[in-house]
């Protein structure tokens, strides 16, 4: 889950990147994308943590992809440090996106397969 | 009897040597160092970077003194800037930070249930890895002036090839196992990605207790 809290901190960071990096009032772009962004990236890092929705986190590749690309294709040089800020958010998110939910575990579908083994095997011996 | 719950608590045995090795290079013994080196050289390249965007004025170099600066400001490093967009430093510091957290995602049978995870952690390490020292030396070498900070992040990235390169090669013997066994794409596929086969299982060929 702590792939999870990280991305819902970096949402965080970018809701308020706006504040923090003094866009400008009538860039409405880079308010809106920065906040857009933001919000998206807590409700899906938020909505992995409930069982259906475990695979959200993965959308977060597309935000992430967004996110580098709208810094590189709008920025010119030098790149404004907002751009700047949702080109590393970007590439920090794309990293974290593909961490699964229970990472220090083996996956589901492994945990599974093994104690069907154990378990048939156990049969076969005369065992539980 | 095993109820529901019970089952879905049971992992499998976690703690086995991987081959070629007698040990087990996904253990957290083996990652945790790989982490924390990552986790040092992270700190190294954002103080960099920070000098980079001018948050701070200067940079501490205790054997080469002003030319780590003449090295950051260099054309090269400017040019690298100028495609892009964000200092070299900054990219640096994120790909150290990737190698931590790749580092620390997984079960410490990953390299056989999360192939994928372990190439990719492999891929930012090892060519990604060279790629920076390499960088780093030629820098020394086309600027005339040396950064002592970048010869430590590059001798770091060194240290950390030979820490991780036993995981990904166990992983990539096991997906040679699995393909010579089945010669099916599709199963191998699937072993990549982590999806759980009977084959795949014997292709492993674990033994207990790697530490």
């Amino acid at each position: 889950m702590w792939a999870r809290v990280i991305e819902i901190m970096l949402g965080f960071w970018l809701v308020i990147s706006p504040f923090i990096f003094h866009h400008p009032a009538d860039q409405k772009t880079l308010w809106i994308n920065d906040l857009s962004c933001g919000f998206a990236t807590v409700a899906l890092a938020l909505f992995s943590l409930w069982y259906p929705l475990r695979y959200a986190h993965l959308a977060l590749i597309g935000v992430a992809l967004w996110l580098i690309g709208f810094g590189y294709l709008t920025s010119p040089y030098p790149s404004p440090p907002a751009l700047q800020n949702n080109i590393l958010v970007g590439l920090l998110l794309l990293m974290l996106a593909i961490v699964p939910n229970e990472a220090s575990l083996p996956p589901q579908s492994w945990r599974d397969f093994s104690s069907e083994e154990k378990s048939s095997k156990d049969r076969i011996s005369g065992g539980a | 009897m095993k109820d529901g719950k019970e089952r879905y608590l049971q992992t499998p045995d976690l703690d086995v040597q991987a081959p070629p090795w007698k040990h087990n290079p996904s253990s957290w013994r083996h990652r945790v160092p790989i982490c924390l080196l990552a986790g040092v050289a992270f700190l190294i390249a954002s103080y960099m970077a920070l000098y980079q965007w001018r948050l701070i004025n200067n940079v501490w170099d205790p054997v080469f003194g002003a030319q780590t600066q003449k090295v950051l400001d260099s054309k090269v490093s400017e040019q690298i800037r100028r495609w892009l967009h964000v200092p070299d430093a900054a990219l640096g510091a994120v790909a150290y930070l990737g190698d931590a957290m790749l580092g620390l995602a997984g079960s410490t049978r990953r390299w056989q249930y999360r192939p994928w995870m372990v190439l990719l952690f492999s891929l930012d390490v090892i060519p990604l890895g060279m790629v920076s020292a390499i960088l780093v030396v030629l820098q020394g070498v086309a600027v005339g002036a040396w950064c002592f900070l970048c010869l430590v992040t590059a001798g770091i990235s060194l240290i950390l090839i030979a820490l991780a390169y036993d995981e990904a090669w166990s992983s990539l013997l096991y997906l040679r196992r699995v393909w010579r066994k089945t010669r099916s794409t599709r199963i191998l596929w699937n072993t990549f990605w982590g999806w759980p086969s009977r084959a795949a299982d014997e292709a492993a060929q674990v033994t207990k207790g790697g530490s």
